[in-house]
Order: C-alpha cells, then sequence, then structure tokens
C-alpha cells in the first residue's frame, strides 16, 4: 500500500520505469523472438508411451511422408501423366534434402505370375506406348498392394509418397508442386502439412486478430468510461502487460510457440479490468466526496481497491499457473508467462491511476444517467436487480438449480476428441485435399500397431500370421479404415501369385517352411526394403500399418478396441502389442494435454478455494465464492455436450483459464459487501450498496473482456473461434451468476448467521 | 612472369610423361588387366559350400549354408544352388545359365514346400545375389568391354604386390567407378572399392583369405561392406573342389527337386 502510494506521488518516476522496461523489453522481442513452429517440440520426449513409439520408428523406419496427389479427370493413363509422374519423383529426390525416400507409380515393383514364369518387374518399363500403357493399366489393377492404395481405383489419381527424415515447409513443397500443375491438378497432404499449415495459421490469424480486439477495447472502453483519459491509461497497463511477457519470454530466450500468441489477446482482455476497478472507485469517490484533494483522492481509492485488485489477479494469475502442472512444455510456459502478463498489469493499474491523479489532476467524468439517478435518489438498475433478488430468491435458486441440471445432463454428452484437421474450415485447401485423399485412397493418416516378441522366427509361424490377418480383416471392416499392410498381407499376396490365382490362393498358407521359402524368395527377388518396414530382421516383431480416413482421437480409440481384443490371441505366442508413429504420438500427446488441463482445472478450483478462504479468513466464503464459477464450468461444458463441441485441448485450455478470470467478480462482490457489513450495515443495505458499487464494475469488465474476445469468434480459423465463443459464454456466465445466485446466497447465509464469523456481527 | 610459367608447365608435362612412361613400361594396361582378370583360368567345374552371413544396419546377423555346383560348357555357365541352412528352407534351390552370346539369363526356382519350379525372369546383374550385400556381378566376372580401364598405380597389399586398376562404367550404373587391387600376375582382385556417382566411396570388398586348389586361386572368405547402408556380407567358401564330372541332366529341373549330390 506505502509502495504503491509513495510511488504514485511520483508520477515521472513510474513513467520513466515504464518507459525504460518497455524498451528493454521491445528491444529484446525486436533482437530475440523466435516462433518455434516444429510441433515436435510439444511432445513429451521421455514419456514411456513416446519412447516405445520412437523406437518401434527406428526399427522399422516408419517415417511421416508427404503426399502427393496427382489427379487427371479423365484418367493418369496416358503418356503426359505417366512422364510426368516419373519426372515429379525423380525431382523430388533430386531437389529436396529433407526427402528420403519416394515412392509411386513409377518405382513400385509388381511380382506376377503366368504359366509357371515368375517376374519381379517395375511397372513402369520407361515405354509409353499405349500398349506399354494399357498393360500398365491391367497390371495395376490385378495387384491389391497397389491398386486403391497408391492409385485410385477409378484410375483417375494416384499417390506420390516422399518420406522425410527431416522437417520440410509444406508451404515450399505446395508452391513447388504448382509447377507440375495442368492438365493435372496436384495436391500436397499428409501429416507434415497438416501440422506446418496448423502451426502457422494459429499464430498469422492471432497477428490479424491483435490489432482488431485493441481497436475494438479503445472503443468499448471509451464507451464504457467515456474518458480519453482512462481508456489511454488502460491500454497503456494492457499493452505493458504484454509486452512484459514476450520481452522476459525472449530475454530468457525461450521460443515463442504457437499457443503463446493467444497471450496478447488474452492479456487485453484481462488487463483492462483493473483499470476498470481504478476508474470506478475513483468515479465513486468523487461523487461521493466531490470535495477530496487529488492526495486523498488517490490514497483513498488505492485502499478500497489494492486488496481487491491484487486478490482478483493472483487467482487468474492461478487459472494460468494451473496450467504449469502439464506435462507438455509449451502449455506451461503458457501458463508461467500469461500470469506473470497478468500480474505486471496489476501493478501497473495500481501505480498508473494514482500517479495520472497526481499528474493530470482529478479527472472530470462525464455524468452517467445512472449517477444522476443515484443523486436524485432514484431507484437505478442495480436497486431493481437487487429488489427482484431479494424478492424472489427462491425463483433465483429455482433457475440456478435448472441451469445446473441441464448443464450437468449436457456435460454427460461431452465427448473427448481432438483432429488436427477439425481445425480447418471444410472449404480450405488442407481439409479438401484430405478428403480427397480419404475417398480415392486409403486415408491420410496412420497407426502402427507394433508386435512384438523374443522367439526368432516368430513371425514366421502361420498362426501368428492368420491372427494377425483375422485381426486386420476386423478393423478394416471399420469404415474409417482404409486398409491394412503387414507381413501377412505380403504373405497372401506371395501365396496368390506363386499359386497363380487359384481359388482361395490370397491367404496365409499352413506350413511354416513354405512362409519361410516365400520370404527367402521375396527377399532375393523383391526389394528387401519393402520387407524391412513390417517385420524386423531376426523375425521377432512386426508392425500393421493402419490407413485412417480421419485423424480423431475418438475414431482412433475405436481402432484400439479391435486391437485390444486381440491381446490375449497374441498373448498365448508370448506377443506384446503396443502402438507407433506420429498419429499415435499425437493422439497420446492429446490426451495427455486433455489429462493435465482436467487435473489444472481441479488444481485451480482447490487453490481459489483456499486463497479466497484465506484472504476472507473465512472458509464458507472460500466455498460461496466458488460457487458462480462452479456454475460457469458446468454451464460451460453442458453447452459444449448439448451443441456437440468436442472436448479437446483447446477447449479444455479455455475452461481453466476462464475460471481464474470469472471468479474476480466474485471477489470484487465478497470484498465490497464485508467492507460494508463490517462498517455497520444492515443486510439490505450492504446488498443495495454493493450492487451499486460493483455491480456497475462488474458489468463494464464482463462487457470488455467479452467485447475482446468476441472480436476471436470472427477469425477465419476454427480454433480461435472456438476460444473466442467459449470465454464469452463463460464470462457471460460468470457475471451473471455473481450478480444473482452469489447474492441471494450470500444474503441468506447472511441472514442465518452462517456466513461471516461472529465477531463482524 | 610468362617465361616462368611456360618453363613451369613444360616441367610438369616432362614429369608427367615420365610417371606415365614408367608405368606403361613396367605393367600391362587396364584393359589388359582386366581381360587377364576376366579370361581366367576358373576349372571348368566346381564345387563348393558357401557360408554366407549377412549383418544388417543394426547388427543383426543372418547366416545361409548353400551348396553350389558349377559348369562351363560351350558358351554357357550352368549355376545349381541348394539351401542347406536354416532348416525351414531347406533344400530351396536356384538353377541359372549365363550365356556368353550375351542373352539374358536364365534362372529357376524350386520351393519344396511348394513343389513347383518357377522361372524367374531377371535382367538386371546389379541384383542383389541372394538378399545380400553382393550382386550378381560381384559373384561373377563382369565383361572388360563394359568399362574403360586404367592403371593408376603400383601397390603393395599385405606383401603381395598389386596392380590398382580403375574402371570407370560406360554405361550407366549405380557404381560409376570402380578401383580394383589386382594381384600382379595372378589376376585375381584383392580389394576392390566402388564408388558412388557423386564421388563418394559407396562399397568396398575385401579378400581375408584365398588359395590354391588344384592350381587356381579360389578365394575363401570375402566381404562386402555397403557404408551407404551400413550393412556388410561376408561369404566364406568350404570345400572347394574342381574338374568333377556333372552329367548333362545335372543342371535341371529334376536335380532341383531331388536335392544336393551326397
Amino acid at each position: 500500500m506505502r509502495f504503491f502510494t509513495s510511488f504514485a506521488k511520483r508520477p515521472f518516476l513510474l513513467l520513466l520505469a515504464v518507459l525504460v522496461l518497455s524498451s528493454i523489453f521491445v528491444i529484446s522481442i525486436a533482437n530475440n523472438a523466435v516462433l518455434e513452429t516444429d510441433l515436435d517440440e510439444y511432445m513429451p520426449k521421455t514419456h514411456p508411451a513416446f519412447m516405445a513409439s520412437d523406437e518401434a520408428e527406428s526399427l522399422f523406419g516408419i517415417k511421416d511422408a508427404i503426399l502427393i496427389v496427382i489427379e487427371h479427370p479423365e484418367g493418369i493413363y496416358n503418356p503426359g501423366t505417366i512422364e510426368k509422374i516419373d519426372a515429379i519423383t525423380v525431382a523430388l529426390q533430386e531437389e529436396f534434402d529433407a526427402v528420403e525416400s519416394v515412392t509411386s507409380l513409377t518405382t513400385a515393383d509388381n511380382i506376377k505370375s503366368d504359366d509357371g514364369f515368375l517376374e519381379v518387374e517395375p511397372f513402369y518399363s520407361g515405354k509409353t506406348s499405349d500398349s506399354a500403357i494399357s498393360q500398365m493399366q491391367a497390371e495395376v489393377e490385378a495387384n491389391p498392394m497397389i491398386y486403391g492404395r497408391n492409385v485410385s481405383k477409378d484410375g483417375t489419381a494416384t499417390l506420390i509418397i516422399a518420406e522425410l527424415k527431416s522437417d520440410i515447409e509444406a508451404e515450399t513443397l505446395q508452391t513447388w508442386a504448382g509447377q507440375w500443375e495442368g492438365p493435372e491438378n496436384l495436391m500436397v497432404a499428409g501429416r507434415p502439412v497438416v501440422e506446418g499449415a496448423l502451426a502457422q495459421l494459429g499464430p498469422k490469424d492471432m497477428a490479424i486478430m491483435f490489432p482488431l480486439v485493441i481497436i475494438t477495447m479503445i472503443i468499448l472502453l471509451y464507451i464504457l468510461l467515456r474518458s480519453v483519459r482512462d481508456t489511454v491509461l488502460n491500454m497503456v497497463i494492457v499493452l505493458f502487460g504484454t509486452l512484459v511477457s514476450f520481452g522476459l519470454m525472449t530475454l530468457l530466450n525461450i521460443p515463442i510457440y504457437a499457443v503463446d500468441t493467444m497471450i496478447p489477446v488474452m492479456l487485453i482482455a484481462i488487463g483492462v479490468a483493473y483499470g476498470i476497478h481504478m476508474h470506478n472507485t475513483i468515479h465513486h469517490l468523487m461523487l461521493s466526496y466531490p470535495d477530496l484533494s487529488k492526495g486523498e483522492l488517490a490514497t483513498q481509492s488505492l485502499k478500497q481497491m489494492v486488496r481487491p485488485i491484487i486478490m482478483t489477479a493472483i487467482t487468474t494469475a492461478i487459472g494460468f499457473v494451473a496450467l504449469m502442472s502439464s506435462q507438455v512444455l509449451p502449455v506451461r510456459y503458457f501458463g508461467l508467462f500469461a500470469a506473470i502478463g497478468v500480474l505486471s498489469e496489476m501493478l501497473l493499474a495500481l501505480l498508473l491511476f494514482p500517479a495520472s491523479l497526481y499528474l493530470l489532476g482529478k479527472p472530470k467524468y462525464k455524468r452517467a444517467k445512472a449517477d444522476l439517478e443515484i443523486q436524485q435518489g432514484k431507484g437505478t438498475l442495480s436497486d431493481k436487480l437487487q429488489a427482484l433478488l431479494l424478492r424472489r430468491p427462491k425463483m433465483v435458486v429455482f433457475i440456478s438449480l435448472a441451469v445446473l441440471i441441464i448443464g450437468i445432463w449436457g456435460t454427460s454428452m461431452v465427448w473427448i476428441d481432438t483432429s488436427f484437421l477439425a481445425n480447418f474450415e471444410e472449404d480450405s485447401t488442407i481439409a479438401q485435399t484430405d478428403q480427397f485423399v480419404n475417398n480415392k485412397f486409403g486415408g491420410t493418416s496412420t497407426l502402427n500397431i507394433i508386435l512384438s516378441g523374443d522367439e526368432t522366427d516368430l513371425f514366421k509361424h502361420p498362426e501368428v500370421l492368420q491372427a494377425m490377418d483375422s485381426m486386420q480383416d476386423d478393423i478394416e471392416k471399420d469404415p474409417i479404415v482404409g486398409n491394412t499392410l503387414s507381413l501377412a498381407t505380403f504373405i497372401k499376396q506371395m501365396n496368390q501369385v506363386m499359386l497363380e490365382h487359384e481359388e482361395g490362393s490370397y491367404s496365409i498358407p499352413d506350413s511354416q517352411e513354405l512362409v519361410s521359402q516365400y520370404l527367402l524368395l521375396y527377399e532375393f527377388s523383391g526389394d528387401p526394403e519393402s520387407l524391412e518396414k513390417v517385420v524386423d530382421y531376426e523375425y521377432t516383431s512386426a508392425n500393421i500399418t493402419v490407413q485412417l480416413k480421419s485423424d480423431s482421437s475418438a475414431v482412433l480409440k475405436d481402432i484400439l478396441a479391435v486391437v485390444d481384443s486381440y491381446r490375449p490371441v497374441f498373448a498365448e505366442h508370448e506377443i506384446e502389442v503396443t502402438y507407433a508413429g506420429s498419429g499415435y504420438k499425437a493422439f497420446i500427446f492429446s490426451e495427455l494435454l486433455l489429462e493435465g488441463q482436467i487435473i489444472s482445472l481441479a488444481l485451480s478450483f482447490v487453490i481459489i478455494i483456499i486463497l479466497l478462504a484465506l484472504l476472507f479468513r473465512n472458509l464458507h466464503i472460500g466455498i460461496v465464492g466458488t460457487v458462480p464459477i462452479a456454475i460457469t464450468a458446468i454451464v460451460n461444458f453442458g453447452v459444449m455436450g448439448l451443441l456437440g463441441i468436442p472436448l479437446s485441448s483447446a477447449t479444455a485450455l479455455i475452461t481453466s483459464i476462464a475460471i481464474g478470470i470469472g471468479v474476480d467478480y466474485a471477489i470484487h462482490f465478497l470484498e465490497h459487501y464485508t467492507n460494508e457489513r463490517l462498517e455497520g450495515s444492515s443486510l439490505e443495505q450492504a446488498t443495495r450498496s454493493t450492487l451499486r458499487h460493483t455491480g456497475r464494475a462488474i458489468i463494464f469488465n464482463a462487457i470488455a473482456v467479452m467485447g475482446g474476445f468476441a472480436i476471436l469468434m470472427f477469425s477465419v480459423f476454427p480454433p480461435n473461434r472456438q476460444v473466442g465463443a467459449l470465454i464469452v459464454l463463460n464470462m457471460a456466465t460468470s457475471a451473471l451468476g455473481t450478480l444473482t445466485i452469489l447474492v441471494v446466497l450470500v444474503h441468506y447465509l447472511e441472514k442465518k448467521h452462517v456466513f461471516l464469523p461472529k465477531r463482524i456481527r | 612472369m610468362n617465361t616462368r610459367t611456360t618453363k613451369r608447365i613444360s616441367v610438369l608435362a616432362l614429369l608427367l610423361s615420365f610417371a606415365l612412361l614408367t608405368v606403361s613400361a613396367a605393367t600391362p594396361g587396364g584393359s589388359e588387366v582386366m581381360w587377364e582378370v576376366y579370361n581366367r583360368d576358373s576349372g571348368d567345374t566346381m564345387s563348393a559350400n558357401l557360408i554366407m552371413t549377412i549383418t544388417n544396419a543394426r547388427g543383426s546377423v543372418r547366416e545361409r549354408t548353400i551348396a553350389q555346383y558349377r559348369m562351363d560348357k560351350d558358351g554357357v555357365e550352368s549355376k545349381l544352388m541348394f539351401f542347406l541352412s536354416p532348416s525351414d528352407v531347406r533344400n530351396t534351390s536356384f538353377l541359372s545359365f549365363s550365356y556368353e552370346d550375351g542373352r539374358s539369363d536364365d534362372q529357376y526356382i524350386y520351393l519344396p514346400a511348394l513343389r513347383r519350379v518357377k522361372r524367374i525372369a531377371s535382367d538386371s546383374k546389379n541384383d542383389s545375389f541372394m538378399g545380400s550385400d553382393f550382386t550378381y556381378d560381384d559373384m561373377g566376372s563382369r565383361h572388360p568391354e563394359l568399362d574403360t580401364h586404367t592403371v593408376l598405380r603400383k601397390e603393395t597389399v599385405n606383401g603381395v604386390s598389386t596392380l590398382v586398376v580403375e574402371s570407370i562404367a560406360k554405361g550407366d550404373e549405380d557404381y560409376p567407378r570402380t578401383l580394383s587391387w589386382v594381384v600382379d600376375g595372378e589376376w585375381f582382385g584383392l580389394k576392390k572399392e566402388f564408388y558412388l556417382p557423386d564421388g563418394t566411396l559407396g562399397k568396398t570388398l575385401t579378400i581375408d583369405e584365398y588359395e590354391a586348389i588344384d592350381g587356381i586361386y579360389v578365394i575363401t572368405d570375402m566381404t562386402m561392406r555397403n557404408l551407404e547402408e551400413n550393412t556388410s556380407t561376408r561369404i566364406q567358401m568350404e570345400e572347394v573342389e574342381f574338374n568333377q564330372d556333372f552329367n548333362d541332366s545335372f543342371f535341371s529341373e529334376r536335380q532341383m527337386k531331388i536335392g544336393p549330390r551326397r
């Protein structure tokens, strides 16, 4: 308190300090800011599921692949298109260092057998005569290893698959693919493209949203506060908070992750609260005591507001700090630096407003209608609200309970799902390419099922291969599964070829010798590298690749359930079942993220209850104070359940942040109310005065925060829209809950003498 | 200034021509060497057991034993191979005929568990030999006309005097340049290096043991290392015998089904 008043008396020193700090941060941001777009950096690399996956990836050479789709509406079997496929295949390998290997129609080998003649030859002979091309078409259509996998069944599209050893800029590749357009259409798909676009879209969108939010906020603040001076002060506070957050991040050489790009919008929307409450108090003091000197006004306003503002800032910061329980490093940093930003905004709000009184004198506020009404002794809106609440308390409780019940019912319908692709508009290029590949080919997402045993040559046993085959059949029954590939698939194909397409020959033979001999033959005449992708050298572990037409985690869970039902079968052969691949890792990552966010949600609840109880030295207040945010959380999940919005890492993140912001309203209310009661106001008087005083500030505060986040609802980036909409919803619920059910609860508990301790009365 | 440069160049030219002269005076030309290698007596017939040890990049090992029979007759090289181990592929056999006149090889495979002989179409000598790091080319002898050969220098390898021959492929090859260390006078290689199109070393072949059997030098232990893939294959030869009697029906589908000679 003394720190704030003494600092406020030296406004120039304060200005200098703010300026010096700001310039340090600006310079640091300008020199050190690095945007980290690599999603691998988010992964908790020491997690057991990740380590197992990484090991399997290196054993079987499982790599992320970029898919280049070549479509010719009249069919790809013409000399121009075939030659183009060959040229692109060669150019990809030559021009991109990041490309490890390229598979296409022109590189793939065909094994066929007619009249006792076994042939291993590429589908593409290098010749493009009509007869050569129609022969190629016939061979492709006879080979299930390529037909429907690399070449669409209608013959209008084919895939060039480029496996990557390092990351590649999705945009670069898209531009590069553009040069091969016409008459064929070229599209680029695959997880690296989706991730790359996602990592770039989010921050890019935030860069557009940031100035829009600032402009909206300035307009809103001016309308609410009717003061250019206080609007400017507020903007200085929020921009300073953002600078501190990013300045410190860059000073400590921590890269800016995609999730951090949400910080500016959040800090702007949150930070105006402190200024609004300072403005509100100064305003009230001037109305009640018009003769206060500027020094007295500064001291008085600080005296009233230091506690509630520090408290609300701390609870908001807790909402963020609770994120540090996450296993995901960028989320931890996000929580930490957002919290630092919030706290610095709080500090500056407490310093700047009193200092502005010293520097610029008392503000001349335009009189609002409500102020005139109060002075004229007429009932204000807040008085009407109070009358309604106290006259009809049962109705308030009833409505609240009804909302709660609907909320809980809705919550029971919440489904958990994370999908990278769901982040794109349905008409975006990425979503449409994905759709195209899913329709024409096996799918853009992959899951690797890893079977591992100890015994050498285990995967030459016909029973083991048959179990794999039957599991693959079961998995393929799910319409979301495009196809599966494993050692069993190779053996079946080999058996069919060697038996010259005899009836029932597309199956696993019963003799282990025959399996071994097929494998030996394949090793000699096929390409041993494709075997290395499905089985290890000693035949002790195998990899089943499942091609999926969706990257949704809910879909993945269904597949995992089918696989799990085969665990007992594999256990008989002492085979362990695990999973691998970037799709699976993203799934685990999302689950971790979600789990972390649910933990931090619970954690922030507990911390806020304890904190409120400590601050008010009363456990009842702690519990009652969290009622509005509890309702907020339930309504939030209820709305998600009813509208079918899945609980994803992004939506869970918002809830825990909204809780930290939403509790502020309750704090302001409770602080004022207890002070009123301590000063001896009657029950009714205390409620009326509290509503008059803080009700306005709470509504202003809620409008400002909602206005800021509402802008996000116009974003082109769906996740940002969800963030915007959910925060608007949560702020509205929190404010409404505080001004209704909390008021009623406090009033009636106090009436029954169970709320405040006896010493107050 | 000008004159000095000219002088330097002429001295260099002199030195160079001396160097070339000394080499060419003492040794045959590259092409001659490789023809000697190609025509070296390797016996009209031969039988041996091959032990092939293939090591992959992770250090895992597969070992296979193969009984091999070879006959050179009337411009045709016939080869019959039977797997002796591992047991689940025992008696799997391969039969091949290579023709000196340049016709592409005829190859057959017999899978005992399937009891069927299949003809295999293969036109590439660059294919891996039995899934190893050796190609069919490496196992046989490459026709000297396919490359341009130059003797670079003389070198002593393990006390044996060799000629280092550089061979540049005339056509398109995986390894367009190779260096061979050929034993002077005996005309078999002791070492070979295979260079990739970008000039880096791709494969190395080292000969660890050789012996003269019936007056014919036989390499009994050699290892091919693929430096790109980090894999290697060691081939050891046992029970090498020359000049045996094979009747004409030995290199046949029938024999493939019967199995190796006892």
